[in-house]
């Protein structure tokens, strides 16, 4: 997909910046990037073919993706600004409450995102993604940052 | 006036095979179903598995890029219509998998029953592709 494109989809980018950081690729998805994850794609889908944490609900709701990165050290908490010696993960929700979307804070303040099977990016705000594509932010959560 | 064109005038359409890159093979599929849309009847397109797998295929990758759930990604009318080719789209799907890697794991379990991937390899797409490619050449799909 072209930069053209993206900003189709994602309006707010064009007017905040961003940068491209990755080539594209299927080979993960945003939950596995936002867990810093590069070698699969994590999904709780109802076939069971892709990798979801175990003894994790395979659904698509909030409470099992709060878990799933529970597994690996997060906590909810509700403050997204960058906090020193913490690394903050964000899930969207879109209306239905079926998380559509994850990014994960970087050490500058700046958030990372992978766009579905396409490149990674690297935007300053959450709302430069919210919209139609991937709904609002409903869930953040933290944990301390490894150096 | 209506334009005709003898009706070997596609098999004399040679593409080179030069392409190195994802972006130049998206190009060369684009003007591959270009050249056929416009010079093939559509009742031959129906009828050629090969046409019809990839400009379905061609569909869907357009439409699911940036889709991050593989649910949604094989839910899309395309890629149920690939599922609905049956047998026929196997070859086609491990074909497409040996060239680059691809969200074919749930059409291949839908139509065969199957599922090869072992449980630690879930998610990896390379090993899943890897396993399903073996699987193919078992079978005798490749």
């Amino acid at each position: 997909m072209s930069v053209e494109e993206i900003e189709k989809v994602f309006p707010n980018l064009r007017i905040s910046g961003y940068s491209i950081t990755s080539p594209a690729t299927p080979e993960y998805n945003c939950i596995a990037w936002a867990a810093g994850e590069t070698e699969s794609w994590w999904e709780p889908d109802p076939l069971s073919l892709y990798y979801w944490p175990s003894n994790i609900p395979r659904r698509y709701t909030a409470e099992a993706y709060i878990k799933a990165y529970e597994k690996i050290g997060y906590s909810v908490c509700n403050n997204p600004a960058d906090e020193e010696g913490f690394e903050k993960v964000a899930i969207y929700i879109d209306t239905h409450g079926k998380p559509t979307h994850a990014a994960r804070q970087l050490s500058s303040g700046n958030w990372t995102s992978k766009l579905g099977q396409l490149e990674d990016i690297e935007h300053s705000k959450l709302d430069d993604i919210t919209g139609l594509q991937y709904g609002s932010v409903g869930v953040i959560m933290k944990r301390p940052r490894k150096e | 006036m209506i334009l005709s064109y003898p009706p070997n005038y596609y098999s004399n359409v040679e593409m080179v095979d030069t392409a190195v890159c994802s972006e130049s093979e998206k190009m060369r599929e684009a003007y591959t179903r270009m050249i056929k849309h416009y010079f093939l009847p559509i009742s031959t397109q129906q009828a050629n598995p090969e046409t019809r797998f990839l400009t379905l295929k061609t569909q869907w990758e357009a439409d699911t890029a940036i889709l991050s759930s593989v649910t949604e990604i094989a839910l899309h009318p395309a890629y149920q219509q690939i599922i609905g080719m049956g047998h026929t789209a196997i070859r086609l799907i491990l074909l497409e998998m040996k060239k680059r890697p691809g969200h074919w794991f749930w059409a291949l379990k839908s139509i065969t029953g199957e599922d090869p991937v072992l449980p630690e390899q879930r998610g990896r797409m390379k090993e899943m592709t890897q396993t399903w490619l073996r699987w193919g050449r078992e079978h005798g799909y490749l």
